[in-house]
């Protein structure tokens, strides 16, 4: 090795009453922290900015609430069981550390599975705007939104652009889910149609934009996934530490001791931290 | 050769200034000026007397007991009391007048400025005073601001691009949109600057003082230059105020004209003139007032520069009723 | 404690990938001062255009690269895209990949934790992550120059939509900055754990040397200033990469197309709140360590304590406080009412007071001094009013109304190029000077040093006074050809003169080129403490072995004990108790 000791690696200092990793890892989530609070700044600048009618009244307008309901347990579940590893592991209990360790990850995995199943419903939903008013459920409007049917002509991303180029007519079933905006220059009403089962056939140069429900959609979808996206790749750097914790701990757990625990306490604290995020991002995106 | 001005010319320091709100803005920056002046000197003068009376030297060693120096403290309170007076007493008003206060709409030209990735469109509404409708689908090369020709109070409005007209003695109200990226629009000689934001219409307002027509400032910006010291870089935008001739009589530089488009062809021309033994030359700028971006917009934005006229009233008004019955050209023409 | 067998170490963990905070001080300066230098030959080229706008570039017009450089019938002239690319990387690559990394790469890893009394970093191997980052940063941020597009041209600032849409290295850029903000919070949460848990026994905050607050405030604005900037550069990125739309506005139309690609409904404000809530506080990053210098090498050559010690510490901390709250006035031309005008126009005056007074109490150091010129304190001194005066011109700047006039223009760029300029680089260059013999057991040329001294000082006053004038003329910044514009050919004159410094300012340093180098090899050796002077670092051996210090140094008095009456020499150590 070619460091050399470094006084309060491990024993507190005095003053702050911390190890120097604990300390090091506090001022961490204060920069992070920033990070967070800077892009939940972009939202509300966005959201109070945005255009009539391109931003849902609700986020249940386009988000899935019961998978994120069930996401928001399931990771509140993984801090719980963060803190019981460390506090199994304090109690000299290293087999059911590892265990808690384990569950940890592996709830960490099923949020990110459920996640990847809720962004993947995104692209498979479309939404046409178009030039001349469109008649759906006999009340005209500027753009519609659901799915488009298997006989619709399948669909190219115009070059090096994630918008789609515009085919030669679509066919689609307007969704109660996203409910088509109301007509008009002036802006839109939330259409209230609860659904037209059969598909309307927009024609290719009635379209002024067609696009899927990616970040690309509109500020509020780019705001979502980049947040959320950001928040993900904040949970799977934690499952990498974790990951590396499960199999460095019979070894660390014989050499050095003091060490691991303290690494799974800094752990803990960074995982509480990206449960925290999420406890914010859910209702403001989900439920506002 | 002239009578002192009233404007000054181009040169170090300030650029002339023709704008009624502008002389706030320039008593500031003097008062500035003075005031750094003044703190600089003195604090100058102490360090250079520090740096030879402290020196190090036989028989004089530091003192290590620190002086009393309560004069930094009072002089620190006295600079923070005079910036508060700057910022209330000089800052706030004029930026009130300048940003909140804008002319009553009776009273005011408005002017719609749409600028553009290297150009300023200007959009005028003509003798009716109503702008007409404008939208993106109809924006072509003819028709840069996208005017919609089938609205009736499109009829009479006028639209240039970096051809800019304006009134003198009127408040002028210009609103200001860009249709790609941030520009800015700047008139150093009536201490204006905007940014101009896509997506947003922000407004600007100024008055040009009674007498700042283009041809009184042409006339006051006259001067004689000596040969020796013309170059093209510096006098480019000028134009002659009489012919000079070469010994055959023939005419090198005409009144009226320039020294050339290229550094090249100036510098030809100059030495033309110094062998035909001309001393001097009288030249004048050939538009005496320049709207800029101050944005970096692109590898043009150098180029980005409006030729600003100002009229007498009754002028302006000619000129856009003359504008305004301008046969529009037919696409396919 | 040393370890043993560090010695047994190979080359590249010695020196390469090396977790000891000395060596990655050094390697962060060397690295450092290569991109300073490459930072100013690419504004050299620049000046040029200015001079002589669309001429050829002799010797080196055509050795220049297809992007930057166009063949027109005068010869090899630089193109507009080219001009702005070597403004935006000149900018880009003398704050984040020059001026920082030395101030506080190079000067705080190398020095902090040796005054601290510290045996190394807090987090070694953090240290060395950090270091790697910002080289990989800056890899990414010269290539750029190399993908088709050229390097990012849309100013150092990166306003959207003109950055969203520019077919350049933009997106390099913006991972670069990535990598780069990634190294500054290491090395931040690093410095700061280290001054406050890894110091020396009976090291209290109120016996650190200046240099250590500085550095320590300096951290703090890195850590909490930073992230919006990486949040601002994600989004730009998802804006470039993924078409969505958090700067660019609903109906843009670029080059004649309507833009119905994109959904539109974001702000270009937004970008510039983030930005600047950033590049704010960044600036006091630039400024900051200077002063630490300056105060270090200002003490010891005066052989006196630094006057109002106390004033220095908390008008730092106030200084890093309020450096949060005044960014906006960078923005007051973008349609700003009254009241936000006014509270940032307070803030920003209120931010003087704090400067002035550190500045202040340094010049009142000197009174009842001995004065030493040595090289470090020549460039020391210069410091001084170099910054008074980027500081005074600040003043127009701060008030709404004078900024109508000022903004944007070379009133600006004389503005904080005197601040960073014959300010920061100056006091980096005595920081240089004064702790090479730590580094290196070797002490630079005196002769060299005040041959690169005179010139320097001289002309770099010739490349940015005049700037105060041309702006004041009118000559916005940013302007391929100031001459396009009345106001702007009425002051060529003064432009052409800046350029002639500049290149002569150039020629300047190479005495201190070859002066570092050679002198590693033949400089006079010296021992521990050359300079007699009183803090931590000059108890170590020159150079410390790893681990700094034979035995963990106790501090028994301040930082700046010189002259004490009744004592047998003229300074006494931090670490030796005063003779009663």
């Amino acid at each position: 090795m070619s460091t050399v000791a470094i006084p309060h690696d491990i024993e507190p200092h005095p003053m702050t009453g911390m190890y120097n990793g604990k300390f090091g890892l506090w001022l961490f989530l204060a920069s992070e922290v920033m990070l967070f609070g800077a892009l939940f700044s972009t939202y509300v600048l966005l959201r109070v900015g945005a255009p009539a009618g391109t931003w849902p009244a609700h986020g249940s307008e386009i988000l899935d609430i019961p998978k994120a309901t069930f996401n928001t347990l399931v990771l509140i579940g993984s801090s719980v069981t963060m803190v019981l590893a460390w506090a199994s592991l304090k109690m000299n209990d290293v087999a059911k550390g590892r265990l808690f360790l384990l569950i940890t990850f592996l709830l960490a995995g099923t949020f990110l599975v459920v996640k990847y199943f809720e962004y993947r419903d995104k692209f498979h939903h479309h939404e046409v705007f178009v030039k001349e008013p469109v008649l759906v459920g006999g009340k005209e409007y500027m753009n519609v939104s659901g799915h488009l049917t298997e006989d619709s002509p399948a669909l190219t991303r115009a070059p090096r652009r994630w918008a789609f180029s515009i085919p030669e007519y679509v066919l689609i079933v307007a969704d109660g889910k996203y409910a088509a905006e109301g007509h008009g220059e002036s802006g839109a009403e939330a259409g209230a149609d609860h659904g037209h089962p059969e598909p309307i056939r927009i024609e290719g140069s009635n379209i002024h934009r067609l696009t899927d429900y990616g970040p690309w959609h509109s500020t509020f979808l780019a705001t979502y996934f980049t947040l959320t996206g950001l928040h993900g790749l904040h949970i799977v750097g934690g499952m990498v530490v974790i990951f590396y914790l499960l199999v460095a701990s019979p070894s660390m757990w014989n050499g050095r001791r003091e060490k691991l625990i303290n690494r799974v306490e800094c752990t803990g604290l960074y995982w509480h931290f990206v449960d925290l995020v999420w406890i914010f991002l859910f209702p403001v995106f989900y439920l506002l | 050769m002239l009578a002192a001005t009233q404007y000054g010319n181009y040169g170090l320091w300030s650029p002339p200034m023709v704008s009624v709100h502008g002389d706030g803005v320039d008593s500031l920056i003097t008062t500035l000026h003075w005031f750094m002046f003044l703190l600089f000197v003195p604090w100058a003068i102490f360090f250079v007397y520090c740096l030879v009376r402290f020196r190090r030297r036989a028989g004089h060693t530091a003192s290590y007991t620190l002086p009393k120096a309560k004069i930094s403290k009072y002089g620190e309170i006295a600079v923070v009391i005079f910036e508060v007076i700057l910022l209330v007493g000089f800052s706030v008003p004029v930026w009130a007048e300048y940003r909140t206060r804008p002319p009553v709409r009776e009273d005011r030209l408005e002017i719609r400025m749409v600028a553009q990735q290297f150009q300023w469109n200007i959009h005028y509404a003509g003798p009716d005073g109503r702008f007409g409708r404008t939208s993106a689908e109809f924006i072509s090369d003819v028709n840069a601001i996208g005017l919609d020709e089938s609205d009736p109070a499109a009829a009479d409005d006028v639209q240039t691009i970096n051809d800019f007209h304006l009134p003198v003695g009127k408040d002028i109200y210009v609103r200001l949109t860009s249709m790609d990226v941030v520009h800015s629009f700047s008139i150093p000689t009536m201490r204006v600057k905007q940014d101009v934001i896509p997506g947003m219409e922000i407004p600007v307002w100024f008055k040009i003082k009674e007498d700042a027509t283009s041809e009184n400032l042409r006339a006051e910006m006259t001067r004689a230059y000596p040969i020796g010291r013309v170059r093209w870089d510096r006098l480019r935008h000028h134009i002659a105020t009489e012919d000079y001739k070469d010994r055959t009589g023939q005419v090198l530089l005409a009144k009226g004209g320039s020294l050339g488009g290229t550094f090249k062809a100036g510098a030809e021309l100059i030495d033309k003139l110094r062998q035909a033994g001309v001393a001097e030359i009288s030249m004048q700028p050939r538009h005496p007032l320049e709207l800029v971006c101050a944005q970096l917009c692109g590898n043009s934005h150098f180029t980005m520069k409006a030729q600003l006229v100002t009229h007498t009233p009754e002028g302006f008004d000619e000129w856009i009723a003359e504008q305004s019955k301008e046969v529009t050209f037919d696409e396919d023409f | 404690m040393s370890e043993a067998h560090a010695h047994d170490l190979p080359f590249w963990r010695k020196y390469v990938f090396s977790v000891d905070h000395k060596v990655i001080g050094i390697q962060y300066t060397i690295t450092a001062m290569l991109f300073l230098f490459l930072g100013f030959s690419l504004v050299s080229i620049m000046r040029y255009q200015l001079a002589y706008p669309g001429r050829d570039i002799p010797v080196i017009g055509k050795l220049l690269g297809g992007s930057i450089v166009g063949q027109t019938e005068t010869g090899y002239v630089l193109t507009g895209d080219g001009y702005n690319a070597l403004g935006a990387m000149h900018g880009t690559i003398m704050i984040f990949l020059g001026v920082v990394p030395l101030a506080v790469g190079g000067f705080g890893n190398f020095v902090l934790p040796l005054q601290l009394g510290a045996p190394d970093m807090a987090f070694p191997k953090l240290n060395m992550a950090s270091y790697w980052s910002f080289f990989a940063g800056g890899v990414v941020m010269l290539a750029s120059f190399f993908v088709k597009g050229g390097a990012a041209n849309s100013g150092w600032t990166s306003y959207p939509p003109l950055a969203d849409i520019a077919t350049t290295g933009q997106t390099m850029w913006l991972f670069g900055m990535v990598l780069l903000i990634t190294s500054s919070l290491l090395g931040s949460i690093n410095f700061i754990v280290t001054t406050v848990q890894v110091r020396a026994k009976g090291l209290s905050f109120f016996r650190f040397p200046f240099f250590v607050w500085a550095q320590l405030v300096t951290s703090f604005l890195l850590l909490l200033a930073f992230p919006p900037l990486e949040a601002a550069g994600v989004l730009q990125l998802m804006d470039r990469l993924a078409d969505t739309s958090f700067f660019l506005p609903s109906g843009l139309v670029v080059s004649g197309e309507v833009q119905t690609q994109i959904s539109g409904g974001g702000s270009p404000l937004l970008w510039q709140h983030l930005f600047w809530f950033l590049a704010h506080p960044e600036v006091y990053v630039l400024i900051l360590p200077a002063l630490g210098i300056v105060g270090e090498v200002i003490a010891n050559n005066t052989r006196k304590p630094l006057w109002g010690y106390k004033s220095l510490v908390f008008a730092t901390i106030f200084l890093g406080f309020m450096s949060f709250i005044v960014w906006a006035h960078h923005m007051f031309m973008t349609g700003m009412g009254q009241t936000l005008s006014t509270f940032f126009q307070a803030t920003t005056m209120i931010i003087s007071v704090p400067s002035v007074i550190i500045l202040t109490c340094m010049i009142i150091s000197l009174w009842g001094a001995a004065i030493r010129y040595t090289v470090p304190m020549l460039f020391a001194l210069a410091f001084l009013p170099m910054f008074a005066i980027g500081g005074l011109t600040g003043l127009p700047l701060g008030l709404t109304t004078s900024d109508i006039q000022l903004h944007d223009t070379y009133y600006v760029i004389g503005h904080f190029h005197y601040v960073v300029a014959p300010g920061t680089l100056f006091a980096l260059f005595a920081g240089v000077y004064y702790w090479f013999p730590k580094a290196t057991g070797r002490k630079m040329s005196d002769f060299l040093g005040k041959l690169h001294f005179w010139p320097s000082f001289i002309f770099i006053n010739g490349v940015f006074l005049p700037m105060f004038f041309i702006g004041m003329a009118g000559v916005l910044r940013r302007q391929f050809d100031q001459t396009e514009q009345l106001h702007g050919a009425a002051v060529q004159g003064l432009t052409v003169m800046a350029s002639w410094s500049a290149w002569l300012l150039l020629i300047s340093q190479l005495p201190f080129i070859f002066n570092f180098f050679w002198s590693i090899f033949r400089g006079q050796k010296v021992g521990a403490n050359p300079w007699e002077a009183t803090t931590l670092e000059w108890f170590a051996p020159s150079p410390p072995p790893h681990g700094n210090f034979a035995t963990t140094p106790v501090v028994y008095c301040g930082p700046y004990e010189y002259s004490v009456p009744g004592q047998k020499s003229d300074f006494c150590p931090q670490n030796v108790a005063l003779e009663a």
